[in-house]
């Protein structure tokens, strides 16, 4: 008995696919049978083919419930899920790995380039040429370049004093070079884009600013406001 | 030369390409200030006394429950589909 309602089922199934495109195509849209085929991928579904539990069928229908239902609220945010920048994830070799002191360029190793440490403070910007040893070779100042009291605390002297050397430097024979950038002050961004202006390849640009963590010791007395 | 923590030029570092140092600095400002670095070398400049912190950690979690609850309140009043259309109306 049961075979043969299986066997119905089947034949149903089949007739209804068979004849519902005809009708449909012949109705509404001749040579077009987008449609159709659409109809008669539907009246398959609706059968459900024989394989297909009707358990597995009601998982489905709840899952696709659920993705047309928002989002569960999750609480707290971050507790759940962790963001990622999408700029770390997909690095595309703009961060170092093991192989970039040995990175060549103009024929010089990555870890032989000379070194520009750029010290930002709230009121002047320290940039001091030295060479992958960290021996000193050059260094200037805004207080140097001219700048005086306020004036040096900007970034248009961050931003002069950086052509300056970058034009010395240059004289000196030096091209490409890693920039060690320390503090934040007002010539941070505009320094290092003043090294380029002057001329200088920046092939690198690393962060040295000194965080305190734990077990530091006790920094200076506040400034009273 | 002291002693360092970290390899230099490894960490805390961007490969600059084709000279591009705007992006470079963006890129490394964005994920100083991401991981909280910034904000821990302004609290360490100078000493915070005790009752600072408490007050200032105090201010900060009052802030995030707010901004927490504020949040919540934005997406509720902005979504279209809901569990339960008839909030309230039972």
């Amino acid at each position: 008995m049961l075979r043969g309602a299986v066997a119905r089922t089947v034949c149903m199934a089949q007739a209804s696919a068979r004849t519902f495109p005809q009708r449909f195509s012949a109705e509404t849209s001749p040579g077009h049978d987008i449609a159709a085929k659409l109809w008669g991928g539907r009246c398959l579904e609706g059968v459900r083919g024989l394989h297909v539990g009707l358990v597995s069928c009601k998982a489905e229908g709840r899952k696709e419930m659920l993705a047309s239902m928002p989002r569960r609220d999750e609480g707290t945010e971050g507790e759940g899920t962790i963001a990622i920048d999408s700029n770390i994830r997909g690095s595309d070799g703009s961060f170092p790995d093991e192989n970039t002191p040995d990175l060549l360029f103009d024929g010089v190793r990555f870890a032989d380039l000379p070194i520009i440490h750029a010290k930002f403070s709230k009121n002047n910007t320290l940039l001091t040429l030295t060479d992958s040893k960290g021996v000193a070779e050059m260094f200037r100042s805004c207080g140097i370049e001219g700048f005086k009291n306020t004036r040096k605390g900007t970034n248009i002297a961050a931003q002069a004093t950086a052509i300056s050397l970058a034009v010395r430097a240059i004289n000196k024979g030096v091209r490409n070079v890693r920039v060690a950038v320390k503090g934040l002050g007002p010539g941070r961004m505009s320094a290092v884009k003043g090294l380029t202006m002057g001329g200088l390849n920046v092939v690198s640009i690393t962060d040295c600013t000194p965080i305190m963590f734990t077990n530091s010791p006790r920094p200076r007395k506040a400034k009273k406001l | 030369m002291g002693f360092r923590t970290h390899a230099q030029f490894v960490a805390r570092t961007v490969l600059v390409k084709n000279n591009n140092v705007d992006e470079g600095m963006r890129v490394i400002n964005r994920i100083m200030s991401k991981e909280g670095l910034f904000e821990r070398y302004r609290l360490t400049r100078f000493y915070e006394k005790p009752y600072q912190t408490r007050r200032r950690i105090n201010y900060e979690k009052a802030k995030a429950i707010y901004n927490e609850d504020m949040n919540r309140k934005i997406q509720f009043v902005m979504r279209k589909n809901r569990h339960d259309p008839w909030v309230g109306c039972a």
